[in-house]
């Protein structure tokens, strides 16, 4: 059982590897993919180093209430965080060249002032290729409408 | 005296290219302010064809929460009817990083809601891109302002 398992693992990683090769847009999304996850793991570990890595000193978000953050907001509200579950669905990635758009949905839970709350929020992300590495230079999040 | 010149032509030469970079931006910058104005005038007299070149293909546009393409901007535009919401655009900043433009600012939107004026001031944030000598508009979305 052990043993197909391995070769089933195997068979997938040199799948992905074959693919990433064929289709270079296809490793790029998927890293993108890949760094909203870590910014998510950011928010549910309260981490605001490694969301420090991947945002740019210029990045702005506006929030669902339509507020304007910067960067050391961010970073902030990262360690006051009082979300209890954070899943993102729905990814999708647009490429252009150094730049790329990424939209989703994310489900948080959590407590806020003592009142427990559930949001269901998109969002439409920028991120640029920049120094060898992707960085976020905008996030917009609003409340999910369908 | 030689090294002196030499050092005399290399700093202006460097001045000169900063002073270009810096007008070159100024340029963008002004250049993307008016896209953002050409986009809702275009909108307001439902112009298709200017909003076509506006928009990218691949446009993502996040309206009410939801996702609408390029395609289904046009239709809408395309069959709707003289425009009863106004638009007036406040604020804005653009910040421009190579081939990307970041624009965030506020607009307010007066419309029609169950046949009552209604006025809500929205927060914006565009991403245009540099693509075949033409910046065009790949990302767009607004959040109503609560407070």
């Amino acid at each position: 059982m052990r043993v197909w398992m391995l070769i089933a693992l195997v068979a997938c990683t040199v799948t992905s590897v074959a693919l990433a090769q064929e289709n270079p847009d296809a490793d790029r999304e998927s890293k993108i993919i890949a760094m909203e996850h870590v910014w998510a793991q950011a928010y549910m570990a309260k981490d605001p180093k490694a969301l420090a890595r991947i945002l740019d000193d210029a990045f702005v978000c506006v929030d669902s209430n339509g507020r304007l953050h910067a960067k050391a907001d961010v970073l902030a509200d990262v360690k006051t965080s009082n979300l209890l579950q954070l899943l993102m669905e729905a990814m999708a990635v647009h490429l252009h060249g150094d730049t790329a758009i990424i939209t989703g949905i994310f489900r948080t839970t959590g407590v806020d002032h003592g009142k427990p709350f559930a949001r269901r929020e998109r969002f439409v992300d920028t991120w640029l290729y920049r120094n060898g590495q992707w960085v976020s230079i905008s996030s917009l999040v609003t409340a999910a409408g369908d | 005296m030689k090294i002196t010149v030499r050092l005399a032509i290399v700093l202006c030469a460097l001045s000169l290219s900063g002073f270009a970079q810096a007008g070159n931006e100024i340029g963008t910058e002004a250049a993307i302010r008016a896209l953002e104005q050409q986009w809702t005038d275009a909108q307001s007299r439902n112009d298709n064809r200017a909003l076509d070149l506006i928009f990218d293909n691949s446009l993502v546009y996040v309206e009410y929460g939801s996702l609408v393409t390029k395609g289904e901007y046009l239709a809408r535009i395309k069959s709707a009817g003289p425009q009863l919401s106004q638009i007036v655009m406040e604020r804005m900043s653009v910040r421009i990083s190579g081939s990307t433009a970041i624009v965030v600012g506020t607009y307010r939107e007066r419309d029609l809601r169950n046949g009552r004026p209604r006025l809500t001031r929205w927060r914006f944030i565009d991403t245009w891109v540099y693509k075949k000598a033409s910046w065009v508009l790949v990302a767009a979305g607004a959040a109503p302002l609560t407070e």
